[in-house]
């Protein structure tokens, strides 16, 4: 049974070492002493150490956080409403022609969207930097909650909201107390993958940033041209482990939620069992 | 009626061009147990969702103790609905689903914990306040709806089809254990079911509907014994029905032979349909017999044997006898007058009560 060679797992191996590689080989640069990524001379923290004391960077890295953590927020806020609206279309033709306009902004190139944005804030006289960057980011994120809460409203039962308001529950009660707990579980998908979105949006952020506003990957794209400095290596490694921490965070949230119920019940049962 | 609860007048409901309640009245009082029985598609369920406020009536009048209520929202109701498959919520477990109503009420704490238990105990499931919804069998989960519905303290229950997703044996636990809950109660049930046997065995009072009308409303005894068109008669219980001709009063000819019956008020020779329950007809020998016929199969369901047989018109007549037969075999079947129940084509149940009073008062 043991010996069984697979392919499969063979060709899973060969598919992730090709994706994670080269992300590896950047971490494993970072601590090089060489300045180059070429010939790894020795280990050196010096280009954390340098990395920590650029306050330009520290401060981009700050309001690209900011970014993601206001337009997640916001996104995840409008995203859910407008999938309660979407959801109460009662007409299916009204009802799939808003799905497919969410849709469109979500397969359509980050480039015109971006270019878009730009044409549009423009036109308005809106000025160029931390506000034009929020607001495109929860313009491109409100479509991703809308896609992750709809299918959590779509498999609830509507007796339920016939149930809860036949206890007495208003509307507001109803959302309250059946429907956002229902969803929640969505609704934090959502919120990650919002956040995420905007973490690492280049395309769209590249057009509305303007002078004087960077954020993180706009940044390092800039520096990537300006030839090779291990400090964006030493940067690029702590961004993989925080989006690592980010994933493991998430999992554990969920297997959290998931099992505190299963392990309060068997608690309780051992107890009773003594 | 001094206790009038419940009445519906006139009350039609449309959708669009279809017509899924058509002039519908009745009146509930306080404190029974009715049944809103008939097949899937028929309307009952209609009614019990005007009745609970999630749909409105397109015409007619609902009210409760007298007053109007077709404009009150649903929330605002002194009613409270268990439904088909429970819509216990999953987030929260037993004391918290049982507990929603009154916590939306801001109800004290205590008075909550005491109540809900009160509930909890009621429906038989004490120490089980904890658990969560997944946790529960169906039955469980069922009891649960009950409770959750019955803590608010309602002047009227409605029950939508609660029975149909238990099995057999535990759906007859639970017909037994509603109608006793009902009498501790005191409240009015207002139960919605397609099962006729389910129907006979809890109600004081059944309404059959068809097609969006209420054919006839009795109690069950009354019901089964005196159906008042095919329709009712086919759907309730089981039933052997032949075309026939009352020839003059206590006197009705079918298959070709004349009998008497206890049925009267009619038109000479007016054409009609013959009711004879499987039940009623008992065998005998060809002799003695009041009908010859064919024994063709015979299925044994523990306590009768279901035999099927056909006489010499080709009518075919289903019989549930204590001894058994053999198939092939002619046998006789007799019955007594009482037992021929005469159904008039297009009766309603006004003129049916009318005759029935006409008749019945010359024997007293």
């Amino acid at each position: 049974m043991k010996k069984r060679f697979s392919w499969q797992n063979l060709y899973l191996i060969f598919v992730f070492a090709l994706l994670y590689v080269p992300i590896f080989y950047l971490i494993f640069y970072s601590f090089n002493r060489g300045g180059t990524m070429t010939h790894f001379t020795g280990f050196t923290w010096q280009h954390y150490t340098e990395l920590f004391s650029d306050s330009r960077m520290i401060e981009i890295v700050v309001d690209t956080l900011l970014i993601a953590l206001l337009s997640s927020l916001l996104a995840t806020i409008i995203g859910t409403l407008g999938a309660l609206q979407i959801y109460s279309v009662k007409r299916p033709v009204v009802k799939n022609a808003i799905l497919s306009l969410n849709n469109i902004l979500m397969v359509s190139p980050d480039v015109i969207i971006g270019a878009s944005f730009l044409i549009f804030f423009t036109f308005l006289g809106f000025k160029l930097g931390f506000g034009s960057v929020l607001l495109s980011h929860i313009a491109f994120s409100i479509p991703i909650v809308v896609l992750m809460v709809l299918p959590k409203l779509n498999e609830m039962n509507l007796s339920l909201i016939d149930a809860a308001t036949d206890l007495g529950a208003t509307n507001f009660q109803v959302f309250s107390r059946v429907i956002l707990p229902y969803i929640a579980p969505g609704v934090f998908a959502g919120y990650f993958m919002a956040f995420t979105y905007s973490l690492d949006d280049f395309a769209v952020t590249f057009f509305v940033t303007g002078n004087g506003f960077e954020t993180l990957s706009v940044e390092i794209y800039a520096r990537a041209r300006q030839g090779i400095s291990l400090e964006i290596n030493a940067l690029s490694a702590l961004m993989f482990v925080f989006s690592l921490l980010l994933v493991v965070g998430y999992y554990f949230l969920n297997q959290y939620n998931s099992s505190k119920r299963t392990r309060k019940r068997q608690r309780l049962e051992a107890t009773q069992i003594k | 009626m001094a206790n009038t609860i419940i009445s519906f007048e006139a009350v039609d409901k449309r959708y669009g061009d279809t017509i899924a309640l058509n002039d519908i009245n009745f009146e509930l009082e306080q404190g029974k147990f009715y049944t809103l029985l008939g097949p899937s598609g028929c309307g009952k369920t209609t009614i019990l969702r005007i009745l609970a406020g999630f749909t409105s009536a397109t015409s007619g009048e609902i009210k409760f103790k007298g007053q109007k209520i077709n404009n009150l929202p649903a929330n605002k109701r002194k009613v409270n609905t268990v439904f088909q498959d429970y819509a216990l919520f999953p987030h929260l477990n037993v004391f918290d689903n049982v507990a929603f109503g009154l916590s939306l009420r801001k109800v004290p704490k205590a008075e909550i914990r005491r109540r809900v238990l009160e509930a909890l105990r009621l429906v038989q499931l004490t120490g089980y306040d904890d658990r969560e919804i997944a946790e529960l069998s169906g039955g469980q989960q069922q009891r649960v709806a009950i409770a959750r519905a019955i803590v608010n303290e309602p002047e009227v229950l409605l029950l939508d089809e609660p029975l149909s997703a238990l099995d057999a044996k535990l759906r007859t636990a639970m017909q037994v254990e509603l109608r006793q809950l009902q009498r501790r109660l005191g409240i009015t049930f207002l139960f919605v079911t397609h099962d006729q046997g389910e129907a006979l065995a809890m109600s004081d009072e059944i309404f059959v509907m068809n097609n969006g009308k209420i054919l006839q409303q009795g109690n069950p005894v009354d019901i089964y014994d005196e159906p008042i068109n095919h329709f009712v008669a086919d759907f309730i219980g089981e039933s052997n029905i032949v075309k026939g001709k009352m020839v003059k009063d206590y006197l009705v000819s079918f298959v070709g032979k004349q009998f008497e019956c206890a049925d009267a008020g009619m038109r000479p020779n007016e054409p009609v349909e013959i009711v004879l329950r499987p039940e009623d007809l008992v065998l005998t020998d060809v002799t003695k017999g009041k009908l010859t016929v064919t024994v063709d199969t015979q299925v044994f369901r523990g306590n009768i044997y279901e035999i099927m047989s056909h006489d010499s018109a080709n009518n075919q007549w289903l019989i549930h006898a204590v001894h058994k037969a053999t198939i092939g075999q002619k046998v006789g079947i007799s019955f007594g007058p009482e037992d021929v129940h005469v159904m008039r084509f297009g009766e309603s149940e006004e003129e049916f009560d009318a005759r029935l009073e006409t008749y019945e008062g010359e024997e007293e």
